[in-house]
This record gives C-alpha cells, sequence and structure tokens, in this order.
C-alpha cells in the first residue's frame, strides 16, 4: 500500500469514530440521517431552483417549442400547420442558406485558431513578472467589455476605403489598392474575423491566465534540470496541463463561433450581398423581418446539431487524448 | 423563519422574478375588454420626438371630446415589438402601420380588421388609400403620405453657377447637374444618394412601365444602377462604401451643406426647417422639385414613388361598444383636419388639397416657391413596395443586391441575375 492509500485509509477511520462518538443517543437515527439528508436536498435545490427556472423556461421550453415550430409553416399569427419535412426540403435547395452555412464555417474555421493563438500568446507573455502586467492585462481584456456596437462604428471607420486610417496606411507603405474591407464582397468576411479576434482574445487570454497557474512549478524545474528549452517545456509542461483549459476555451470558442450574430449585424449586416451572411444572421432575418418563423426554426434545429456535433467530437477527441 | 425556509423563500421570489412571473403593473387591458369610456389606445413609437401623435391626439380631442392615448414603442424595433404584442393579443385598439410592406402580413395574419365600410366614406382621392388594400378590402386608413422630391441647396447652385431645377429634369440632367455642381464646388459634392435600397430600385419601378419587383425580372432597375455607380466613380456623389462605413446621415449630408442635392422623402422637410432653426443645419436656401424622370415627356407628370403611414384597427374590438368610437377615430385621420394638425408639425398628409398644401407651406422657415409645392403636391406615387405576401422577402433578396452592386463587389448583371435565382429558389 502507498504512503497516499494509507493516509486516505486512514482518515477514513477517523472519520467513522467520529460520527460513531456524535451519533446521537435517542430516537431511531435512521430518521434523523433522512431528515438531514431531505434538508441538505432542498437546500441544494432552493440555490439552484433560480437559475434551474430560469434556465427551463427561457432556454429549454423554447429549445423544444423550436423543433416543432421548424416542422410547421408558423408565422408568428394564428396556427401552426404541421408540414412534416418541408422547411427542411427547402433548405437543401435555398443557395442563401448555402452561402450561410459556408460562411459561418469560414468564420469558425478562421476565428478559432486565430483567437486561441493569440489569447494563448498573450496569456504566456502576460504571465511573466514584468513591469506593468496589470495594466496591459486590463488593456487586453478592455475590447471584451466594450459595447458591441461602438465597437462595430469605430473599427468601421477604421475600415472605410477611402478616409479610413488602415488603408491610409497601406497606401502609405505602397499598396496602390487597398482591401475595401467591409465594402468588398472578398475582404468582409476577413474584417469582421479581424474585429472579432480582437474583441475575444482578451477574454479568453483571461481563461488561460487562470490555466497557468494551476500548472506545477516543480514540472518546469525538473524539465529545467533535465535539459529541456523554452520550447521544449512549452509543448511537453505548459499544454499538457492545460488541457482542461484548451478544450474549454475550444469549445466555447467554437460554440460561439457557430452562433456569431451580433457583430455581423452591427458592422456588415450580412452584406456585400451575402458575403457576410451566417446562420444566426439568417435566422433573424427569416423570423423576425419575413415573419417565416417555421423556415427561420429550422435553420436554428441545423444550427444545434452543428454545435452538437463539434462538442461531442471535441469532448472525444480530448477523452482520447487524457487517456 | 427557519434559515432552510427563509432560503427556499428567497429562491422561490428570486425566481419568480427572474422568470418576469413577478406582479407588474399593466396599465391597459386587452384591446375589447376596456370599458366603452377609456381613452383610444394607439401604437406609436419615439413619442417624446414624434409631434405628430400628440398633434392629432389634440385634434381629435378638440373635434370631439375623446381622449386617444399613444402607446410608446422603440421605433427601431416597432414591428418586431408589434408581432410580439399582437401574437398575444395585447396590441392596442388602433395598429399603427409604420412601414407598409408589413400591412399584408398582418392582414392575413387575422391581425387588422377588415375596414372597409370606413374606406368606403374616405374622399376619393385620399392618397394611399390604395396601398392598404388586401384582397380587395381595406385594412387602414392613411394619415401620412410621405414621397420622394428632389431636395436642392439654391445657394450652393448659385455660387456654382449651375441652372437650378426647373421640373423638367430628366436623370441626364441631374446627373450632369451633380457633376458640374462637384467640379465647382470643390470638397462638395453634387449630389447625395443616402444607401437605402429604395433611393435606387423605388425609382426604377415606379418610373419603368410594367416593371414590378414580384416578377422577379430586376433587370428594369439596370439603368439606374449604372447612372448611381457612375456617379459615385466621377465623384460627383459620395460612395456607398463611404455613407455606409462612416454611417453618414442624410440630415447631416445636406444639411451641413455636404452636397447640393439629395433625393429623399418629404418627412425631411420639416427636420431641416427644424435643424435650421435649431442651429443643428447650417443656415442657406433651399427648395424642392420634382424627381428626375426617364424622358423630357415624363416630366409632364412625373412620377415617384412612396409610402403611406396609417392606422389599423385591432380585430379583437369588431363587435364590442367601442368599435364604433374607434372607427370614428380611424375616419377622423383622413379628414382635412387631421391633415391641417399634421401640417402644424410639417407633416405631409394623406390628404392633398390647396388649403392643406398651403397650412404645410406655412410652416415657419419651409421654401415657398410654387416648384416646391408642385413637388409635393403634384407628383404621382407610386407604392415603394407593392402589397404582396412575397413583397418582404423578395425585398429582402433586392437589399443583397443593392449592397453587392453599390459597394461594386459584384457587376450589376451578374448580382441582378443572382437575385432572380434566389426569387426561384427562395420564394414559395
Amino acid at each position: 500500500m502507498s504512503t497516499a492509500q494509507t493516509q486516505t485509509a486512514s482518515k477514513r477511520a477517523a472519520l467513522k469514530i467520529n460520527t460513531a462518538a456524535t451519533a446521537p443517543v435517542s430516537g431511531p437515527p435512521i430518521n434523523k440521517h433522512s431528515k438531514l439528508r431531505l434538508r441538505n436536498t432542498l437546500l441544494g435545490w432552493s440555490f439552484i431552483l433560480p437559475n434551474f427556472i430560469g434556465f427551463a423556461v427561457l432556454t429549454m421550453v423554447p429549445i423544444i417549442a423550436l423543433f416543432y415550430v421548424s416542422f410547421t409553416d408558423w408565422n408568428a399569427f394564428g396556427a401552426a400547420n404541421w408540414i412534416g419535412t418541408r422547411n427542411f426540403e427547402r433548405l437543401m435547395r435555398d443557395t442563401s442558406f448555402h452561402t450561410a452555412l459556408f460562411n459561418t464555417f469560414y468564420y469558425t474555421v478562421i476565428h478559432v485558431p486565430l483567437t486561441f493563438v493569440i489569447a494563448l500568446a498573450l496569456a504566456l507573455a502576460l504571465n511573466q513578472k514584468i513591469k506593468g502586467v496589470a495594466f496591459f492585462r486590463t488593456v487586453a481584456f478592455f475590447p471584451y467589455i466594450t459595447s458591441i456596437v461602438a465597437i462595430a462604428v469605430v473599427w468601421n471607420m477604421l475600415f472605410s476605403p477611402e478616409y479610413g486610417p488602415i488603408d491610409q496606411i497601406l497606401r502609405f507603405f505602397g499598396w496602390a489598392n487597398p482591401p475595401g474591407w467591409t465594402v468588398d464582397a472578398n475582404w468582409a468576411m476577413p474584417a469582421v474575423i479581424i474585429v472579432g479576434t480582437w474583441r475575444e482574445m482578451g477574454y479568453y487570454m483571461i481563461l488561460f491566465l487562470a490555466g497557468l497557474q494551476t500548472v506545477p512549478q516543480e514540472l518546469y524545474e525538473a524539465a529545467r534540470m533535465d535539459g529541456a528549452g523554452a520550447w521544449a517545456r512549452f509543448w511537453n509542461v505548459t499544454m499538457p496541463c492545460l488541457r482542461p483549459t484548451t478544450f474549454f476555451v475550444t469549445v466555447m470558442l467554437t460554440i460561439g463561433s457557430f452562433k456569431v450574430f451580433d457583430l455581423i449585424v452591427v458592422m456588415t449586416d450580412g452584406g456585400p450581398g451575402l458575403s457576410t451572411s451566417v446562420l444566426s444572421q439568417m435566422i433573424y432575418k427569416k423570423g423576425f423581418v419575413e415573419n417565416q418563423f417555421g423556415y427561420a426554426s429550422a435553420i436554428a434545429v441545423v444550427l444545434f446539431f452543428i454545435c452538437l456535433a463539434i462538442t461531442v467530437i471535441q469532448y472525444l477527441g480530448n477523452k482520447k487524448a487524457s487517456l | 423563519m427557519k434559515p432552510l425556509t427563509k432560503a427556499v423563500a428567497l429562491a422561490a421570489a428570486g425566481a419568480l422574478v427572474f422568470t418576469g412571473c413577478a406582479s407588474s403593473d399593466n396599465s391597459s387591458a386587452p384591446a375589447g375588454q376596456e370599458a366603452a369610456d377609456a381613452p383610444i389606445t394607439v401604437s406609436a413609437w419615439n413619442l417624446s420626438t414624434t409631434p405628430e401623435f400628440p398633434v392629432l391626439a389634440e385634434a381629435y380631442k378638440a373635434k370631439t371630446g375623446t381622449e386617444v392615448k399613444f402607446i410608446d414603442y422603440d421605433a427601431a424595433e416597432y414591428e418586431t415589438l408589434m408581432v410580439a404584442d399582437m401574437s398575444a393579443n395585447k396590441a392596442p385598439d388602433v395598429i399603427t402601420i409604420k412601414q407598409a410592406k408589413f400591412l399584408q402580413p398582418w392582414a392575413t395574419g387575422g391581425q387588422l380588421a377588415d375596414i372597409s365600410d370606413i374606406a368606403s366614406q374616405l374622399p376619393s382621392d385620399l392618397r394611399g388609400k390604395d396601398h392598404f388594400v388586401v384582397d380587395g378590402k381595406s385594412y387602414a386608413v392613411p394619415y401620412r403620405m410621405d414621397s420622394w422630391v428632389l431636395y436642392y441647396n439654391k445657394d450652393m447652385f448659385k455660387k456654382a453657377g449651375v441652372a437650378e431645377p426647373d421640373g423638367t429634369w430628366t436623370w441626364d440632367d441631374y446627373e450632369k447637374a451633380a457633376k458640374d455642381l462637384s467640379a465647382k464646388l470643390g470638397d462638395t459634392k453634387g449630389a447625395y444618394l443616402h444607401t437605402w435600397q429604395s433611393a435606387v430600385q423605388a425609382f426604377a419601378s415606379a418610373q419603368t412601365p410594367g416593371a414590378s419587383m414580384l416578377t422577379g425580372d430586376f433587370s428594369y432597375t439596370k439603368p439606374y444602377y449604372e447612372r448611381a455607380l457612375r456617379m459615385q466613380d466621377d465623384k460627383s456623389q459620395v460612395s456607398y462604401g463611404t455613407a455606409t462605413t462612416n454611417k453618414l446621415t442624410y440630415q447631416a449630408q445636406f444639411g451641413k451643406q455636404q452636397a447640393a442635392m439629395m433625393l429623399m422623402g418629404t418627412w425631411c422637410a420639416g427636420t431641416i426647417v427644424d435643424q435650421q432653426k435649431s442651429g443643428d443645419a447650417d443656415t442657406f436656401e433651399w427648395g424642392m422639385a420634382p424627381v428626375p424622370q426617364a424622358t423630357k415627356a415624363d416630366t409632364a407628370a412625373p412620377i415617384t414613388f412612396g409610402s403611406p403611414t396609417g392606422m389599423g384597427l385591432n380585430p379583437a374590438l369588431v363587435g364590442t361598444d367601442r368599435e364604433a368610437k374607434v372607427k370614428d377615430f380611424l375616419k377622423f385621420l383622413g379628414s382635412e383636419d387631421a391633415a391641417k394638425a399634421l401640417a402644424t408639425v410639417a407633416k405631409v398628409a394623406s390628404v392633398s388639397n390647396d388649403s392643406v398644401i398651403e397650412a404645410l407651406f406655412a410652416y415657419d422657415g419651409m421654401p415657398s416657391d410654387d416648384l416646391s409645392k408642385a413637388a409635393l403636391s403634384k407628383q404621382k406615387i407610386e407604392p415603394e413596395v407593392p402589397i404582396d405576401k412575397n413583397a418582404s422577402t423578395i425585398s429582402g433578396i433586392l437589399a443583397d443586391a443593392h449592397s453587392a452592386i453599390m459597394s461594386e463587389s459584384e457587376d450589376v448583371d451578374k448580382a441582378l441575375a443572382e437575385a432572380s435565382e434566389r426569387v426561384k429558389n427562395e420564394v414559395a
């Protein structure tokens, strides 16, 4: 038996003795135990009840309703007539849905790794004992707490093709025809990705910083003694120890990217043309602008299953890597 | 109170607040359930900055003694909020139609009552009346009728030595004037074209015989787009990209003399006057003219586009004691009294006779020339968006085409062909 196991066994024995010593002298102990259990259960429920009721009423019920509505032609008024899989059949031939689906993946595939790498790099840099580290951490986090509308207005001005400072700088450095950014179908999505990454990197940096605090310093010391350089320590100590954080960050980033909505709406509203149209924005348009709630629900169901599938894949991947 | 009981009570109270189940003060009962003598409730927006609502209420009270109470909704989300209230049977007695394109889904969705009996009693020449007809039935009474006119800065025309609009302008004349003005005014642009799709597409559909967005063939917009692109390329108007990325406002573009001409709706006239009084706009002499036409021959009977603002009846009131009372208010909206009340706040009414036009131009600061009066009263007004179940979807497709074309991301033919293809795929 190892030392640790021996310690655990002795703790259990002590606990048993303690419980026996404090056991009531009178009354059936079984009733007292179940009363205590009921009390603890009720207390626990009282803590989670507000959140659970909110979740049930505002999230779970609408999600269940969403599945039903996706098989109807509901337009917000009157009866929701059951139309079977017609909404889903329509999705198959709807070219704007195909474009929105492609754009959603486009945004996700670029935005997730980019934000991940920048946030991790920032966290590593700001995990050092350097002067003014608190200031730099605050600066990096600032975009995340800034109003999305303000961000969109300012970045749109920065990206302005004629008078925006970004294109003026690019012209200064010899780029004769710099990108049109948000008013150019080819550059609008990269522009949105740049702003999305800039906005979210601070939040994920904080998560990585929290993860980095949990990496035991002894492991770094041992690695150093074994002659590991900075790169080797990063790959063989930091990254394995950060696995729970990287899993959480990847899942959150991926789901957030698939659901991107506010940034697109305020920056480009899906344009020019359909160049930045994404699934969430299409759901909003079909539902609240065109009153096609049945069809919008069908798109939402597709988005739900995409997010679910990606999360399951990531979970399985993480589980395999942990073994 | 025991700690456990206290915790459960607190949690339950918190849950009720969180889920919005706590009792709230719902001051207005659902339509149809109020007392017969209760004020007439009407949906509205931005009450503090939209004077047309209080003046209509005052005028109606002065005439009948009946009080009208407006329910304030957020202007930007007005239709979404109305849909939510109508679905929950919480809509007021009278439902204001802010954008005519929403009339069709609301009417066919059973959220507006058939008021053909009132419509038949309204003046036959009431502007915008036909824009609220679905399948031969009337669903709203127009009280405002805004149409598009050409605003121009008379001082700038004089300074540049360019001939002012005279009511016989074609689009070629307009384009040439914009170019000349830009060349002679330095940084100031000859014209400003706002970013809305209607600023191009609605002129095309109104002025092209037989054109309609409902056909799915949008080739009729091509000459209008080509002109708009030419004008932004030769810098006689600010580009679409600059206007969108810098969120340019049409009020500032014209009011701050950034552009000498601007195509815009008649609602802007009162805004210019008020902003000149408040100092938000520069002080300069300006006027209105009929919008340019395709040919000189067309200028004899100019065609523009426009959209009425109206009010409809909540169907929950049909058969109740209040129905006649609310219908009387709706009838009032199509009267000269209502039009004159609107003229006091420089709003263009659906009633457009000489005495209403005189009352409107009596508003302090409005231009007084005949051409401005003709622009408001003599143009034939085609609907901005047709009343049809597919209009909203097609309008959305055309909005995408508009941004693709005006940003010069796609050429006109390709973008219009794609829009036509999407109509085939997406419109049920």
